[in-house]
């Protein structure tokens, strides 16, 4: 018989969610993020715990909650592959007992919202990926849900079509109050889209914080620019805490480690180094910040 | 109602997709009524050639080839969806149907389409037609041929979803609900008078498989009431009995996350 080994994918992770947030739920690859999805949503059964949305437990009311959530795949089609994208919105409004007034309606007003009438009579099959994900998104919209779960929607698509994607889920969300709760690797949807951060590792929460203090709350590191006044000719062994991140002629940036060193004494220590002509202090930027928080948080398990 | 509705609209969707692909179509249907032709010009042979055995006849033969193509047709045309479970767990392609708002087991089945057992039924039709007109149907028989053609496919319906349920219980179930599959399927064609004393009960009571052809032509020939109570609550006991394999299979759904396509 092969050898079997238990896997906890998500351990006592807990968190609520108010109408009309837009969360990123972010982690690396094999955190617990698509699992966390799948319980929220009914198709995986939790070994222990409650899972509560909108009132209805996932396990036993899946069919009453279908009809209040909306959901995204990105590597996972729910569109009739062979027929016209209307017959694919339709079906969704059909299975979403919807009237047939109501459905037309609704579609008109999705084609209008996610500009697809010039896609809109063309097999799915035959449409870009930047076409095709806004049509996914188009489709999970059909019957008005409350919630909308999307993992990894903008994966593959190019950057014209992850702005456009981007900017019609803050349009559902503003318009329609439609709570937006999102898996990505991607550091423009979260900065761009989410008011509100969840980072899981490990199947565990490891932070749950609003977006903007993401950096503020994670920034281990700054960043100096350092300008020449004429040319750096050598580039000299820094002080314990600081290292180079570029080395040029004109400029060099180094990066600071702010719990050996702070950044009052790094700029003296650097300046005794250096010749400069202009100084800049920076933070890391998101990805960066992110990246970190995975990191140290593999280290410590 | 709604359930209904929305099966009946899901396979109209499922037709116009897979008429979309015409010759495919078309070239499916001619392909399995000619595979179905030769299968019982071959049994026609067998039974000239060794003669009556157990009281079958050709004419039997042939009611049995209509009564397995029929059901068949039936199952796995509107609910080839069935068939494509032990794909749909293994790829995740199965998370979809956990998030549609209707009966599970109903949005499975009519998920796909199956057009080759259009042929089955064209085919299963006219054998029945046939068998009719060589023994010479009372009305009595006749109207037993359309319900025990119902129970049949009630009890093919559940053989196929206790096989595909276990495609919950392996990584990837396509071989075995295969084998299995085929373990099933393939004694429900055979001739009927070979079956006899341990057979006749194994593929009766622990394998369905003599429900579907063999005992359905054995009740229209003797019209035996007590034969057709018996398939009938089998037919209960079975469909009974997979709905609840399926729920308890469905709790052990994995998922996984493979980049899958469709309806």
């Amino acid at each position: 018989m092969p050898e079997t080994k238990e896997i906890v994918a998500v351990n006592d992770i807990s968190f609520s969610v108010k109408r009309g947030e837009r969360i990123a739920f972010i982690g690396p690859n094999g955190a617990g993020k698509s699992t966390t999805i799948k319980m929220l949503t009914g198709i995986l059964f939790p070994t222990s715990g409650t899972v509560n949305i909108l009132g209805f437990d996932p396990t036993k009311d899946r069919k009453k909650l279908a009809y209040q959530i909306g959901t995204v795949f990105g590597q996972r089609s729910q569109l009739l592959p062979n027929l016209p994208l209307t017959d694919s919105l339709e079906f969704f409004g059909v299975m979403y007992d919807m009237p047939e007034k109501e459905i037309k309606k609704r579609i008109v007003e999705l084609v209008e919202l996610f500009d697809l009438s010039s896609f809109i009579a063309q097999p799915v099959r035959k449409l870009s990926l930047g076409q095709r994900m806004r049509a996914e998104v188009a489709a999970s919209l059909i019957h008005k849900p409350k919630i909308i779960l999307l993992d990894e929607p903008t994966i593959g698509l190019d950057v014209v079509a992850k702005k456009s994607l981007r900017d019609l889920l803050l349009k559902i969300n503003k318009e329609e109050n439609t709570t937006i709760f999102l898996t990505s690797h991607d550091v423009g949807d979260i900065e761009s889209l989410c008011d509100r951060t969840i980072v899981i590792n490990h199947g565990v929460v490891i932070r749950d914080l609003p977006t903007q203090d993401l950096a503020k709350t994670f920034v281990y590191e700054k960043y100096i620019d350092l300008v020449a006044l004429s040319n750096f000719n050598n580039f000299p062994e820094l002080p314990e805490g600081i290292r180079y991140s570029s080395k040029d002629k004109n400029k060099v940036t180094v990066v600071v480690d702010i719990n050996k060193i702070n950044v009052q004494e790094s700029l003296k220590k650097l300046l005794y180094l250096f010749e400069v002509e202009d100084i800049d202090v920076y933070n890391a930027n998101l990805e960066t910040v992110i990246r970190h928080i995975y990191e140290r948080d593999s280290t410590r398990n | 109602m709604k359930e209904l509705h929305f099966a009946l609209y899901a396979i109209k969707k499922n037709i116009q997709s897979s008429a979309e692909l015409r010759t495919s179509f078309l070239m499916n249907i001619v392909g399995m009524s000619i595979n179905n032709t030769a299968f019982i010009i071959l049994w026609g042979f067998f039974v000239k050639s060794v003669g009556v055995i157990g009281g079958w006849t050709v004419a039997d033969i042939i009611g049995l080839q209509g009564f397995a193509a029929l059901c068949f047709g039936i199952v796995f045309s509107a609910g080839a969806g069935i068939r494509k479970l032990a794909e749909y767990t293994a790829s995740g392609a199965f998370d979809r149907f956990m998030l549609s708002p209707k009966n599970l087991l109903v949005r499975i089945a009519t998920s796909s389409f199956g057009v080759s057992a259009l042929g089955d039924i064209v085919f299963g039709i006219v054998c029945l037609g046939i068998y009719t007109f060589l023994i010479q149907a009372t009305i009595q028989q006749i109207l037993l041929i359309v319900l025990l053609v119902a129970i049949s496919t009630m009890v093919f319906l559940s053989a196929a979803i206790v096989i595909y349920s276990t495609s919950f219980f392996f990584t990837d179930a396509t071989s075995v609900t295969g084998s299995l599959f085929e373990l099933f399927l393939t004694p429900s064609l055979f001739h009927g008078g070979a079956f006899q004393g341990a057979m006749r009960f194994i593929f009766t009571f622990a394998i369905p498989s003599l429900l579907i052809g063999a005992l359905p032509v054995e009740i229209v020939r003797d019209i035996s009431l007590g034969k057709l109570l018996l398939v009938s609550v089998l037919a209960t006991f079975w469909f009974i009995v997979s709905i609840n394999i399926f729920k308890r299979a469905v709790k052990r759904y994995e998922s996984s996350n493979f980049m899958t396509f469709g309806n």
